[in-house]
């Protein structure tokens, strides 16, 4: 059984809708990225899911429950976000920020619990920020960062984690790290994984699900071999796509592209 | 999580503004139209004083000392709460309109009712809340937005442009009145404290007794909602419900404030922006720093202005903005 699906989901700002009667299931206990070319409404549709923005008609079932009906603060030892890059912690120390995660399970004045203590030091060593505990966010580069906000999402000890371009601003190396890092936690913590990508190579990947978007409507979702395709690719990204397959990893990947010309 | 050495700093800082206040306090009650000398304080504090010293104590500088200081803690704490959910540094209850709004009420009603001398001056601050009150639900009314919610900036922009057409709507009801009335009305909003008096302290310290500890509950909330809007929602904070919570308790707090000082800016503004300066951006840390600040600038305000000039002196509300205008200024800059 799936435990997050989307029932006719439509999303819109105003009068303009992005997405109209979207269903789309995320499956447990995988890695899912959702694909899709500028303005596709992936972003959008991550932040439906996570109750950031309100949708307009259909519905977010988790657990069966409709999720723009539930408890807050429920949902979020449920789920956790990462938002796209975070804005500057205003001082905070790294400690302090993956302290926030916490927040679900405090009551009164917010006392942090020997629980508490034991979980953030455990997202930090998870993410390998542990040497960073006591400096302040804004002094770590932009990868150090991205992995400090993760332990932030990770100390909320939640089973599905949403991310919404988490490899922005970094350079190649950290990327990959930050994709790795959630792969580990997928295989070793069976955490679900559910994020929004550029990077088409990247998305196969590391996913086990790939949703593409285009223009609000799914146009293809299955695993990577099903959706990374020529035809596919034509109709996501209007692109004339060579599909190989990565040397290393065995996973299908765009080796070169054209644009479409004239159809 | 906080760490240590910023909690010795936060104490080291209380500690100073303490003292400063009470120096401030002591020199206050020693200063002004009627003597009573700095070593007859003591004596009459402690029931020694001939009756015109335990007068001017007891009735006019003690009582004129506290409702300041509270009055001042009040209106700080409402702008770090406001300044908290709007994410916005230079919302103050008095630049977001709450205080024209009592100030039209109080217009409105000494104007129009008949005027019975003996429950006048109670009736006042309830007067001077309702029409704070009523000015901060029409602001949430028309900056709420059914889609996406309460819009933070939004309310600050309609606050600003019910400030400006509620003091329109004061030059007009003002033109119009009898001279002696006027001079009450200009003096209540250039912020002359004239509910000095026990009964009034009575009605402020209820408050700041709940209204405190409850923002300090708060506290973790309002940091939240400082970081972003997303990561609030993430870890499970219903903002929409605590802004809503917070906004009225701004409100309470810089409504029962002007109603016995009349209007009075820029505390609300200085008082969270300076302690945060000081001790950082954790409201844990800042609003105890921040409500001594808002205290002792009022005090300190008031009794400047009620010394400068024989015999009136100028109204606290003015001295503030003498000195808020130019920090408000500062703060617009540094943008």
């Amino acid at each position: 059984m799936v435990r997050l699906y989307t029932d006719d989901l439509s999303i819109g700002y105003g009068e303009r809708t992005i997405i109209k009667e979207l269903s789309v299931q995320i499956p447990d206990q995988k890695i899912t990225t959702i694909i899709g070319s500028n303005g596709c409404g992936k972003s959008t549709l991550l932040k439906a899911i996570t109750r950031v923005i309100p949708y307009q008609s259909g519905a977010v079932v988790l657990d069966g429950k409709i999720v723009a009906k539930e408890n807050t603060k429920l949902l979020a030892k449920k789920m956790a976000i990462l938002p796209q890059a975070p804005e500057n912690a205003s001082g905070l120390t790294v400690g302090e920020l993956v302290s926030y995660g916490r927040f679900p399970y405090q009551t009164g004045f917010g006392r942090l619990s020997t629980k508490d203590y034991e979980v953030i030091d455990w997202a930090l060593k998870v993410t390998g920020t542990s040497e960073f505990k006591y400096l302040p966010v804004d002094s770590l580069s932009g990868g150090q960062r991205q992995r400090v906000w993760i332990a932030m999402a990770l100390a909320q000890e939640t089973e599905i984690i949403f991310l919404d371009e988490p490899t922005t601003y970094l350079d190649m190396a950290h990327q990959l790290e930050v994709l790795e890092l959630l792969q580990k936690l997928n295989r070793e913590e069976k955490r679900t994984i559910v994020m929004v990508l550029h990077d088409l190579n990247q998305a196969a990947r590391f996913a086990d699900y790939i949703i593409a978007l285009k223009s609000g409507n799914v146009v293809k979702a299955g695993t990577c071999e099903e959706v990374i395709t020529k035809q596919v690719l034509r109709d996501v990204f209007q692109i004339d796509a060579e599909i190989g397959i990565d040397p290393r990893t065995k996973k299908p990947m765009c080796t070169t592209y054209n644009l479409l010309r004239g159809e | 999580m906080i760490p240590q050495e910023l909690i010795k700093k936060q104490r080291i800082v209380m500690l100073v503004l303490i003292i400063l206040v009470g120096i401030t306090a002591v020199i206050s009650a020693g200063i002004g139209f009627s003597t009573l000398s700095f070593e007859r304080l003591l004596p009459t504090l402690f029931g020694y004083g001939t009756f015109k010293e335990e007068f001017v104590l007891f009735s006019i500088r003690l009582p004129r000392i506290i409702i300041t200081f509270l009055a001042g803690m009040a209106l700080a704490l409402s702008g770090v709460i406001l300044q908290g959910i709007t994410r916005n540094d230079l919302a103050d209850p008095g630049i977001i309109g709450i205080n024209s709004g009592a100030g039209v009420a109080i217009a409105l009603f000494f104007l129009f009712s008949p005027i019975d001398p003996g429950s006048f001056v109670y009736m006042l601050p309830i007067v001077a809340f309702s029409g704070a009150l009523l000015t901060a639900l029409l602001i949430y009314l028309l900056s709420y937005d059914r889609k996406v919610g309460l819009q933070p900036v939004r309310l600050v922009l309609v606050g600003i442009g019910f400030s400006m057409a509620l003091s329109g709507l004061m030059i007009l009801l003002i033109s119009s009145a009898e001279r002696e009335k006027v001079d009450f009305i200009s003096k209540w909003l250039a912020g002359n404290i004239w509910g000095a008096d026990w009964p009034f302290i009575l009605a402020l310290l209820p408050w700041l007794v709940i209204l405190i500890p409850f923002t300090l509950y708060k506290a973790n909330k309002l940091n939240l909602l400082g970081l972003s809007e997303p990561v609030a929602i993430g870890v499970g904070v219903a903002i929409e419900k605590e802004r809503i919570i917070l906004l009225l308790t701004a409100v309470a707090l810089a409504a029962s404030a002007v109603s016995v000082t009349g209007g009075i800016a820029f505390i609300g503004l200085m008082a969270p922006h300076i302690a945060k300066s000081l001790v950082g951006p954790r409201h844990q840390l800042f609003i105890p720093v921040a409500l001594l600040i808002g205290g002792w600038l009022l005090l300190f305000a008031d009794s400047v202005g009620r010394n400068v000039i024989e015999p009136n002196g100028i109204p606290a509300g003015v001295m503030v903005a003498l000195i808020g205008a130019p920090y408000f200024m500062y703060l617009l800059m540094k943008k």
